[in-house]
């Protein structure tokens, strides 16, 4: 089985490594594709001795599974470009956020009438096969179909199939939950640091910390407000604490962020459905944006700026 | 094998010793004609009368007649009665205090040497045979008047030995702590009344779920967070609801609360 990325970014790269890791695929089984070659994930991937290239299409060809690794607002015309070269043996798996499978047949039933989609929601720690993948499956993927992708995120990670319509919560949980997590352990580093540690011990710590609570609770059967009183001794240090936590509304937040997080998905969905910002204007952001960040590169990858815009100007 | 008769005497006739001989006599653990409170005005004493039991202005007559003296001042006029019955204490009492804020050490320097005190706190729910109460003994006290006040005491609820320093704590948890449940029973009829309920229903239902909710934490033992989780279905009512709850720190606020009383009440013991 031969695993193909359209785009080489974080996602990519954080699958291509976990999968390796995990010995479930070799690295020249996989191909990823960008046409951006500088960045940072690009060498990484090359490192890995995943095959790299410029050309989505050749990717697609390559590739069993196609995993489509790019930002939500590009899947459109992604689908545009590889469209024609979709078979019906390619199980074309989409991580992007709020983009339904609905989206995606329609697009693509233009060129293949059964095309086999799977809606997937990862997360980063895939890349130390520690990730959290939910995954629905379109109209026409098989239940084997449903099960091989099942394999390959299991292998990085925590895999189970749910229902479309949940994705969007997923997403505000353990999509996004990493930066609430890093967030967390960033100011728990500094609660130590302020109170006398150096820095690097502060940050082991505090993540082992947060390690060891979730090794606890999925391995326990017992629920976290019991483990959390299992830790508070009577008058102690750890329920002072948590009176803190709790005068800051610390749940309140949680609950929030995770509430706004599946909102904003299901928001940019909404917007991408009813198509109210136009295919040009997200061309021309993503245009700006990567004339903003290239103004520091070389002359070279202005060149590749260009040559993406002028495929698209095809449409 | 006949029990020697206990004959049982409160001295002060308030709201908590009420509480304590209602659920005394409606468990059916003393008559109430063994019963003798004292009082200096007759304001609640007729309460007492009414339920059989017999009544007194004299503190000392109450120390004559019982072996079971229940002290249920104000804690202000506590000194000024022990002064009183001192002379009439004797090694067959047992001597149980009520009176809020005053220490065990406080109560056997002003009683005579190897007295029998104890310490209790009780909650006013008691007068329901609901109550939770804590009791601590003082140095002469042993196992048997331990083991007598909890036979007694557990007809009206709740009652553990615990340490003197559990007392205080108590007073924040549970003695306070019906007040807080008075005013979240409150606030719950008046959400209901603000969606269109009438008033009266409205109180009813909350008391009621109150009771229930509590009932199922004591009968299954489970924890408070699980039997929460129970009943959130995923997007559903309870989820939206408890969000709001968290948003308004309802937890740090019990906390601060209990925390309030329970400083309070060491601060008055202080005093």
């Amino acid at each position: 089985m031969s695993v193909g990325f359209i785009g080489a970014g974080q996602l990519a790269f954080a699958l291509a490594r976990g999968f390796t890791a995990a010995g479930v695929l070799a690295a020249h089984k996989i191909t990823a594709s960008s046409p951006d070659t500088d960045l940072p994930t690009v060498s990484g991937l090359r490192k890995m001795g995943v095959n790299f290239t410029v050309s989505n299409k050749d990717t697609v060809k390559s590739s069993d599974v196609l995993f489509l690794a790019v930002k939500p607002p590009i899947i459109p015309f992604i689908l545009e470009e590889v469209g024609p070269d979709i078979e019906p043996r390619h199980i074309v798996v989409s991580c992007a956020a709020g983009v339904t499978i609905s989206s995606i047949e329609k697009k693509l039933s233009t060129f293949c009438p059964t095309p086999k989609v799977i809606r997937c929601m990862t997360n980063t720690p895939v890349i130390v096969r520690e990730g959290a993948t939910v995954y629905a499956t379109g109209t026409h993927a098989d239940v084997e179909d449903g099960k091989l992708l099942e394999q390959l995120m299991a292998s990085v990670g925590f895999c189970t199939e749910v229902e479309e319509d949940l994705i969007d919560a997923v997403t505000g949980l353990s999509g996004s939950g990493p930066a609430y997590a890093f967030t967390a352990l960033d100011a728990l580093a500094d609660g130590g640091v302020k109170m006398g540690l150096p820095r690097r011990l502060a940050v082991r710590l505090g993540a082992q910390a947060l390690l060891g609570a979730a090794k606890m609770l999925l391995e326990s059967e017992q629920h976290p407000g019991q483990l959390k009183d299992n830790v508070c001794s009577p008058g102690g240090a750890t329920i002072h604490a948590l009176h803190f936590l709790e005068s800051g509304g610390f749940r309140s937040l949680l609950i929030n962020a995770v509430e706004a997080s599946c909102i904003r998905t299901r928001e940019l969905q909404h917007l991408a459905d009813q198509e109210k910002i136009s295919p040009a204007a997200i061309k021309k952001t993503l245009l700006d944006k990567v004339k903003l960040d290239s103004s520091s590169l070389s002359v070279a990858s202005a060149s590749k700026v260009s040559l993406f815009t002028s495929k698209s100007k095809k449409n | 094998m006949e029990e020697p008769e206990l004959w049982v005497g409160f001295v002060g006739a308030g709201r908590m010793a009420g509480g304590l001989v209602r659920g005394l006599l409606q468990a059916g653990k003393v008559p109430a004609s063994n019963v003798l409170a004292s009082a200096p005005s007759d304001r609640n004493l007729g309460a007492w009368r009414e339920l059989g039991c017999r009544t007194t202005h004299c503190n000392l007559e109450v120390m004559y007649r019982s072996t079971l003296v229940f002290l249920a001042t104000k804690p202000h006029i506590l000194p000024g009665v022990l002064e009183e019955i001192r002379p009439a204490v004797g090694a067959q009492h047992i001597v149980v205090s009520l009176v809020a804020g005053v220490t065990i050490q406080t109560l056997q320097r002003l009683l005579p040497p190897g007295t029998k005190v104890l310490r209790i706190m009780p909650n006013l729910p008691c007068v329901v045979q609901a109550g939770a109460m804590v009791f601590s003994r003082g140095s002469n006290a042993g196992d048997e008047e331990a083991a007598l006040l909890q036979s007694l005491l557990s007809s009206c609820g709740l009652c553990e030995e615990v340490p003197e320093s559990y007392i205080d704590i108590h007073t924040g948890l549970s003695g306070s702590g019906v007040a807080y449940v008075y005013l979240f029973a409150e606030a719950l009829a008046e959400g209901a009344v603000k969606m269109g309920m009438p008033g009266a229903l409205a109180s009813r239902i909350a008391a009621q779920t109150l009771l229930g909710a509590a009932k199922m934490l004591l009968e299954t033992g489970e924890h408070p967070a699980k039997l929460r989780g129970d009943v959130c279905t995923p997007g559903g009512t309870t989820i939206h609801a408890l969000h709001q709850l968290e948003k308004g720190a309802l937890r740090a606020t019990v906390m601060d609360a209990v925390e309030a009383a329970t400083k309070r009440a060491c601060e008055m013991a202080k005093d």
